[in-house]
């Protein structure tokens, strides 16, 4: 007896859990952004739109990888990555059936695969974030980061996709061997984080003097606690290079649908826009929305001249960073 | 020669061929680009990492076995105050997922990165496997025996080393070969404090680079790690399960003033092990505002549905392989055990993935659906409850089965009747150990969980990737206290029989 009540025990949950399993008409989103963020976004589709939507939330390059071992099998519809190297990856397996020209068009084509495999859906950009008290002097440029006066007092993420993803971008702008003098001068004067938030942190904290993060942590940072009691401020460099990188995290289409398509628009649409904007003090890329206030605009930021299907070569940009043994 | 029952040679077969499959996926990988493959272990880098996972592998193993025997020891063994509290604080780390434990230590620290950073924060989430495994066995060992040769003039120490360790020697080495290969294959902790091991590389590998001939060529240098380790582990760990002696009077050694020392020293081990992580993620947790209470309940009931659902479903197979394995072993049986090892040292990642392929592929129909997450929460945790399971399965005396069969029950009664009873509170005990780290585990249930589906693990994972670790720090308390009661279950048993030695 005592057996069989253990087995009913099993088979209730399991029962209870297998209830929750694909509707086979909703749209199936894998999204590399949060839910937190993503959700109510997602709900206010469902909403206007009338259609099902389910999201399968995780990292965008654990998804990226889901895709690649799923292959031609994939149940997603719509795969929402935080970074175009995911989505490169996904696009070179062939896995994706590519954006509609109407909606390929809203965004300026510097930030969309030029192949038309995906279209971004909001900009971030690479910046120093600094504590006033202890940098006096800004570098003009990255390279200035290899001086010695800056041992131990800047603080990287070698293993974060954001920081590979600019770290392609010097190889394609300098080329490999400048890379590598530089990654190596990080070695010696750079502190290794596994994250940019954690960065953020302990300049905040007053432990660590400055470093290399996307600019969005900040303002999250800035909502939360309010923004006049961060410690640390925000700098672009003036040289148009490299660490002023303008990444973004996009969007693309597995099976096309009509559905999915009116997701994708949706995400670029004005309401989809101007809540990436506000939520995440991101950049919004469709002409004509423009960003939170308190933003540098794009077009104010010496953005280095690059085709962001280029930063798709990341098992090069891997095998430096290896190489200089940062990771 | 007896025959096994059907049934467990089935199920023993079949989660046989489920640990095989994160392995053939790996070869498949191997294959396709076996060139690549050949290139990335020829590095120095490769080099590096093994002596750098080498290297943590011992060390770790080796402090964990001595903070759990030291706990064992003397919680189970000597006068000290207290005991009870002291095996409940031994046991407690094992509900604290190390990325916690390394997350509490960082937000204290942030300087905590590294080699021994890594070392100190494993050893600490390690030691109560093997706490648990030797406490159970020195209850059961020969303390007659040590009596005698203290009064053939033999000091303590000597007794310790001649007498008892060769005693519970076979539960150690089990215990120190999970504790190994939960090193091997840790990921998130070893992440966030920086030490570069074979299996921080493989994610960086799928993660990086999308590149998965690289990942799938260091996956398998780990399975050849492993099958060393297990290898040694079974040389090695001297005579199986011997039957315990009747011993007598169990009689607690008087340590005298000693006692309040070692008191102190087994405090401040769990003043580490689980009173920093937990004190600072309350810490966080007062800085919360705005809590959803109800979602709160929603993640704990589908997390603690998943993890009861795939205890239970491990601790079935857990038995077919123990009985069949411990009671009519064969060489067939030894190789479907080895089996079940030779994965368990793989990254989740790697088992998760292997799953997708062969889920999306070859059977769509349970493609994110809750079966497809309880088969890899199988590959993965299968070995963590065959040695609660096998010890007291293979402690139950032949002649106790014997005799029950020459009263005329059959084969299978025998079994049901007579062994399983007594085996019980082994076999829930390894149901529990499968619960818990089911409950902790994040890497495979993102991957393959059903769409939608959110744990507390899931939701912490969440949490931290917008690095909030206010808003991550109450699902994290969360989980330690859900994860906490099969701990202490697990525990319930060790303390009950403290209590019985006098």
């Amino acid at each position: 007896m005592k057996l069989r009540g253990a087995l009913a025990l099993t088979l209730l949950p399991i029962l209870l859990l297998s209830g929750c399993s694909v509707e086979d008409d909703a749209l199936l989103v894998y999204s590399g952004r949060s839910e937190a963020l993503l959700g109510p976004l997602v709900e206010k589709f469902e909403q206007e739109s009338g259609l099902d939507v389910e999201v399968r939330y995780a990292g965008s390059a654990e998804l990226a990888a889901q895709l690649l071992e799923e292959g031609e099998n994939s149940p997603a519809d719509v795969f929402l990555a935080q970074d175009a190297g995911a989505l490169g990856a996904a696009a070179k397996a062939g896995l994706l059936t590519g954006i509609p020209d109407e909606i390929y068009s809203l965004v300026p084509s510097g930030y969309s695969a030029a192949d038309q495999s995906w279209v971004g859906v909001s900009g971030r950009a690479r910046v120093l974030v600094f504590d006033p008290g202890k940098v006096s002097e800004l570098p003009a440029s990255i390279f200035d980061l290899e001086d010695a006066s800056w041992q131990g007092r800047i603080g990287i993420a070698p293993t974060n996709a954001s920081f590979q993803a600019f770290v392609t971008a010097m190889r394609i702008l300098h080329g490999d061997a400048r890379t590598l003098a530089w990654l190596e001068a990080m070695k010696v004067n750079a502190v290794i984080y596994e994250k940019n938030g954690a960065i953020l942190e302990a300049v905040e904290a007053g432990q660590l003097d400055a470093g290399l993060i996307n600019h969005y942590y900040w303002y999250a940072r800035a909502k939360d606690v309010g923004q006049a009691q961060m410690n640390s401020r925000l700098a672009q460099f003036q040289a148009a290079d490299a660490g002023n990188l303008v990444n973004v995290a996009g969007v693309g289409i597995l099976n096309s649908t009509d559905a999915a398509e009116q997701f994708v628009s949706f995400l670029l649409s004005e309401t989809g826009q101007q809540y990436f904007a506000q939520e995440t003090r991101e950049y919004p890329l469709v002409e004509g929305i423009s960003p939170a206030d308190e933003l540098t605009p794009l077009a104010d930021i010496p953005t280095p001249a690059i085709d962001l299907s280029d930063l798709d070569t990341l098992a090069e940009t891997l095998e430096l960073i290896r190489q200089a043994g940062l990771i | 020669m007896q025959r096994p029952p059907i049934a467990a040679v089935a199920l023993g077969l079949l989660a046989a061929l489920a640990s095989l499959i994160p392995i053939g996926y790996l070869l498949l990988r191997l294959f396709e680009g076996f060139e690549a493959a050949l290139a990335e272990l020829a590095r120095a880098r490769t080099l590096e990492l093994l002596l750098n996972t080498i290297g943590l592998t011992v060390s770790v193993s080796l402090t964990a076995l001595a903070i759990g025997a030291v706990q064992a020891w003397l919680t189970v063994r000597t006068n000290l105050p207290l005991a009870p509290v002291f095996a409940v604080l031994a046991t407690l780390p094992l509900a604290i997922p190390s990325y916690v434990l390394a997350l509490g230590y960082l937000s204290v620290f942030p300087w905590f990165s590294g080699f021994w950073a890594a070392w100190f924060t494993l050893s600490l989430a390690t030691s109560p496997y093997v706490f648990l495994a030797l406490s159970a066995a020195l209850i059961s060992s020969n303390f007659a025996a040590e009596e005698v040769a203290r009064s053939l003039g033999k000091n303590r120490w000597q007794v310790i080393k001649s007498v008892t360790w060769p005693q519970v020697r076979p539960a150690a080495f089990a215990s120190v070969l999970l504790v190994a290969l939960y090193t091997l294959s840790e990921f998130g902790a070893i992440a966030l404090l920086r030490f570069d091991t074979f299996t921080r590389a493989i994610y960086n590998a799928y993660r990086g680079s999308f590149d998965r001939t690289s990942a799938a060529a260091l996956a398998l240098v780990l399975v050849a790690l492993t099958l060393v380790v297990i290898y040694f582990e079974r040389r090695y760990r001297g005579d199986r399960w011997q039957a315990p002696t009747a011993s007598g009077r169990k009689r607690r050694i008087d340590l005298g003033r000693a006692r309040i020392l070692a008191a102190v020293g087994l405090g401040i081990i769990g003043l580490f092990g689980a009173g920093v992580p937990v004190v600072s993620l309350i810490g966080w947790s007062v800085n919360q505002t705005g809590f959803d209470l109800l979602r709160l309940g929603e993640l704990v009931a589908s997390s603690l549905a998943v993890a009861i659902a795939a205890g239970v479903v491990i601790g079935i197979f857990a038995l077919a392989i123990s009985v069949w394995n411990l009671r009519y072993s064969s060489r067939l049986s030894g190789a479907v055990d080895l089996t079940a090892w030779a994965a368990h040292a793989l990254p989740a990642v790697v088992v998760a993935l292997a799953l997708v392929y062969f889920g999306a592929n070859l059977v769509p129909g349970i493609y994110q659906s809750i079966w497809l997450l309880l088969l890899g929460y199988l590959i993965l945790f299968l070995p963590n409850a065959l040695g609660l399971v096998g010890t007291p399965i293979a402690l139950v005396p032949r002649s106790i089965e014997e005799v029950a069969r020459s009263q005329g029950l059959s084969k299978n009664a025998a079994l049901t009747k007579v062994v399983l009873p007594i085996a019980l509170p082994g076999i829930l005990a390894g149901v529990a150990l499968a619960s818990l780290t089911v409950l902790k585990e994040l890497p495979a249930t993102l991957l393959l969980r059903p769409n939608e589906l959110d744990t507390l693990a899931t939701e912490l994972w969440q949490a931290t990737e917008v690095l909030a670790y206010s808003q991550a720090a109450p699902y994290a308390l969360a989980l330690i206290i859900i994860a906490g009661v099969p701990a202490l279950a697990l525990n319930a048993q060790a303390r009950k029989l403290i209590s019985e030695v006098s």
